[in-house]
């Protein structure tokens, strides 16, 4: 399998080279012969990368400890399903993961323009593709490669970090990697049309679909990693602001911006430029987000240190960002259009306001998380920069891009009358005065929870209006009853209204947050057996203590009897487990979520006599995030179901 | 106008007395690091170092201490980089102006192209004649989606 895995990476690696000497050939000489065949060089490519993919994996599987990553991040004892997701819990796997994806969405580009490889930009799509996917295996191959032997053979491996012995190890990551790869296709799309001087809104309609899925796999690996980081302790919560979190979330604003602007230069042919460029850094931050983990230049928990790889994503960085500029300026010309709008006012320019408010986000979080770097260089004292920074900078940002998300559907395509947006405003605004105030007077009183509430009810209102507004529409044109005309128009007009959706499931996601974080209370207290502690409308009572064996780890855990207003409501057991091959305990959360609140109990210290240390936390209205987050999800796959054939007018 | 001022003060005012809570260990663990685990903030780290500024802070909530004397503590021990946040003083407070300086900046570039664009549109009476290249491109997806808007916004 060693040998499979090595010399299937290395052919990877020559095939993708090779797909790029005939592609480059076959651009020279105009030959179409040349250009297929390096197109099938590229499915090749996918072929090979499966096959180093499948051995690295049997690795795991048959515990083949001589081989370096297998044995530092694998054991006898870890249970069958960790070890298959090994496979992406290091430095090098991921990188062969991240080559591996890369490499079939290549083959799948490969095959949907079998029937294109005549056209302009066609062959320039696969060199870029093949050049990207040959520095993946180039660094697999000479620096940093999954297959590289111990001299000697360990009687066990090391085992997994205990923090990734949890279920979000199986999705997390590859729905993560799944969005930052995707994002290599539209960009490759952008800077074939640029290199090959067609320059029309052809790769934005191309691309639409891969923008999209990327944007949904970016939106679902952050939304899991959220709740994987709120159940495992050591993580720092559903969302610290940490480096690397940060890394996934930047790409996520630009590509957010990008998927809105792109919508303008589609109805209207214009922006042509500024689209250029944020798919350009969407791809780079992507990039980013990978260099961040794999330099080792900023401490983070979800980093692998130091690689040796970073000088070469730097390198990659800087060559594909300047090149991308270069191409920006020279075709910059023909990309400019004849702007203009029809109004000051129109759904165009809150748009181009809305992209204003997410930049600004992405740049805060972006100059945040290098500005450690930056204190370094210029006052030789590499501070540290978390959480408390990012609420104080980022929340009124994100108040901004709350509040525009409701004015937006408030204001027509194309012109907005003063009569219109009186009309249009009104119910939601009124809806949300009235609902904010009712929050100020039952006690809801500060600044920025009261906004967020406010906003999110005014945001709401607009969306609902929407949908009624829709639907009424259709009744009056088809004469259905609202019940048929609502979920008709909806899917009739998906793109439109899953947008909507996507809006609504980031209004739940603000209320989740909000809650939680504004009205969240905590207390810690060291329990006798028999002794209660109170927290809210709670009431534990420690009940029991045990100890176990389950499967790699010794389990202690302690059994607290749940009342909420005086009635027993549940027993909860919280952990601290004793993983084979780890250093330190882990703390395991234990949990009672409610569309109310979440009751959360940790376990931080074990003391003589089974006397033990309850960390007991209730957080409102969190679940509301993780229903946002599904409802985000679902809004972005009804926008990308592709409409079926129209009827021909008769 | 004056008025609209006034109540607004009003509001901050009791938004602003109302923000007086009762000072909880995590909330200073969310703006501390672990002495002994650089760059790990206290609220993760569980380490004994991290256990030793847990009950120093334990010791000073229990005398009263407000959040800032708490800090001020620590950054007299260890300096400022025992913060997960920069003070706001010196050369940090690139770090916090920054990003609402880009903002503006954006913004003001923003109105200005609005305003270039809604001229321009005027100029050429209204409608837009985009790149009829690009268009017609786009004519399925535009038509499909135009037809229904317009059926549902002239109603």
């Amino acid at each position: 399998m060693v040998t499979l895995g090595n010399l299937s990476q290395s052919a990877a690696f020559i095939c993708s080279l090779l797909a790029m000497v005939l592609l480059l050939t076959g651009l020279m000489r105009n030959d179409l012969r040349f250009i297929e065949a390096g197109r099938r060089a590229l499915t090749g490519v996918a072929v090979l990368a499966s096959m180093a993919a499948f051995a690295l994996a049997r690795l795991f599987m048959t515990d083949n400890f001589q081989v370096e990553y297998v044995a530092s991040y694998s054991d006898r004892a870890l249970p069958i399903f960790y070890k298959a997701t090994s496979f992406w819990a290091g430095q090098k796997g991921s990188l062969l993961f991240w080559a591996w994806v890369l490499s079939l969405y290549v083959a799948l580009v490969a095959f949907n323009t079998r029937k294109e490889t005549n056209r302009k930009n066609t062959p320039y799509i696969y060199l870029i593709l093949s050049g990207i996917v040959a520095f993946f295996f180039l660094l697999l191959v000479t620096v940093s490669s999954p297959f590289e032997l111990l001299a000697y053979m360990p009687k066990d491996g090391q085992g997994l970090n205990p923090m990734l012995q949890n279920p979000g190890m199986i999705f997390h990551p590859p729905t993560l990697f799944l969005g930052y790869i995707g994002f290599t296709i539209p960009f490759a799309y952008a800077i074939a049309s640029l290199i090959s001087g067609k320059i029309d809104p052809d790769w934005l309609k191309k691309t639409r679909r891969w923008n999209i899925l990327s944007w949904i796999f970016l939106t679902i690996g952050i939304i899991l990693g959220g709740q994987w980081a709120y159940v495992e302790l050591g993580w720092g919560g559903f969302w610290a602001w940490d480096p690397v979190e940060n890394a996934s979330f930047i790409p996520w604003l630009i590509s957010t911006a990008f998927i809105h602007t792109s919508i303008i230069q589609e109805r209207r042919n214009i922006m042509k430029v500024w689209n250029m460029s944020l798919i350009v850094l969407t791809f780079l931050t992507c990039i980013f987000g990978t260099y961040l983990v794999r330099s080792g230049i900023l401490q983070s928990v979800h980093d692998f240190g130091a690689t040796g790889l970073g000088g070469y994503f730097l390198a990659f960085m800087i060559v594909t960002g300047l090149g991308s500029i270069i191409l920006i300026a020279e075709s910059y010309g023909e990309l400019r259009t004849k702007h203009s709008l029809e109004s000051l006012l129109s759904r165009e320019s809150t748009f181009l306001f809305n992209n204003v408010i997410l930049l600004a986000i992405a740049f805060s979080t972006f100059f945040g998380t290098i500005f450690p770097l930056i204190s370094e260089v210029v006052t030789g004292n590499k501070l540290t920069v978390g959480e408390p920074f990012f609420n104080m900078v980022n929340t009124p940002l994100f108040l901004l891009l709350l509040a525009i998300t409701g004015l937006c559907p408030l204001i027509s395509w194309r012109k907005a009358s003063m009569s219109n947006l009186k009309e249009n405003f009104l119910i939601p605004f009124a809806l949300a005065v009235a609902g904010g105030a009712v929050l100020f007077i039952t006690g809801i009183r500060e600044l920025y929870p009261l906004l967020a509430f406010t906003l999110s009810l005014f945001v709401s209102a607009t969306i609902l209006l929407e949908f009624i507004g829709g639907a009424r529409a259709r009744r009056k044109l088809t004469g259905e009853s609202m019940l048929l005309s609502f979920p008709r128009v909806i899917w009739k007009l998906r793109r439109r209204y899953g947008g909507y959706i996507v809006h609504f499931g980031v209004v739940l996601v603000v209320v989740g947050i909000t809650g939680s974080t504004a009205f969240k209370l905590e207390k810690e207290l060291t329990l006798q057996r028999g002794e209660t502690m109170s927290i809210g409308d709670y009431t534990l009572k420690y009940k029991d203590f045990t100890s176990f064996q389950d499967r790699n780890r010794t389990v202690y855990a302690a059994i607290l009897g749940v009342t909420k207003n005086g009635e027993a409501v549940d027993d909860m057991m919280t952990e601290r487990r004793y993983y084979i091959n780890a250093k330190q305990p882990t703390t395991e959360v234990s949990l009672r979520m409610s569309l109310k609140e979440d009751l959360y109990l940790t376990m931080p210290m074990i003391g003589k006599n089974d006397e033990i240390t309850i960390k007991a936390a209730v957080n409102p209205l969190l679940v509301w995030g993780w229903i946002g987050g599904v409802f985000m999800v679902l809004g972005g796959i009804m926008a990308i179901i592709p409409a079926g054939k129209r009827r021909q007018a008769v | 106008m004056k008025k609209i001022w006034l109540l607004l003060c009003v509001f901050l005012f009791l938004c602003q007395a109302a923000t007086v809570h009762a000072l909880t260990r995590s909330e200073l663990e969310k703006n501390l690091i672990c002495y002994a685990c650089p760059g790990e903030p206290l609220n993760i780290d569980r380490c004994g170092g991290g256990d030793q500024m847990r009950a120093e802070i334990d010791r000073r909530l229990a005398l009263g201490q407000s959040k800032e004397t708490i800090l001020d503590f620590f950054v007299q021990q260890f300096g400022d980089n025992i913060l997960t946040a920069p003070p706001q003083k010196g050369f940090n407070l690139v770090a916090y102006a920054a990003p609402f300086v880009a903002l503006l900046i954006g913004l003001v570039v923003a109105v200005m192209l609005v305003w270039k664009w809604a001229a321009a549109g005027r100029s050429s009476q209204g409608i837009l004649e985009g790149d009829a290249e690009g268009d017609a491109l786009f004519k399925d997806m535009e038509e499909q989606v135009e037809d229904e808007l317009k059926k549902l916004e002239d109603d």
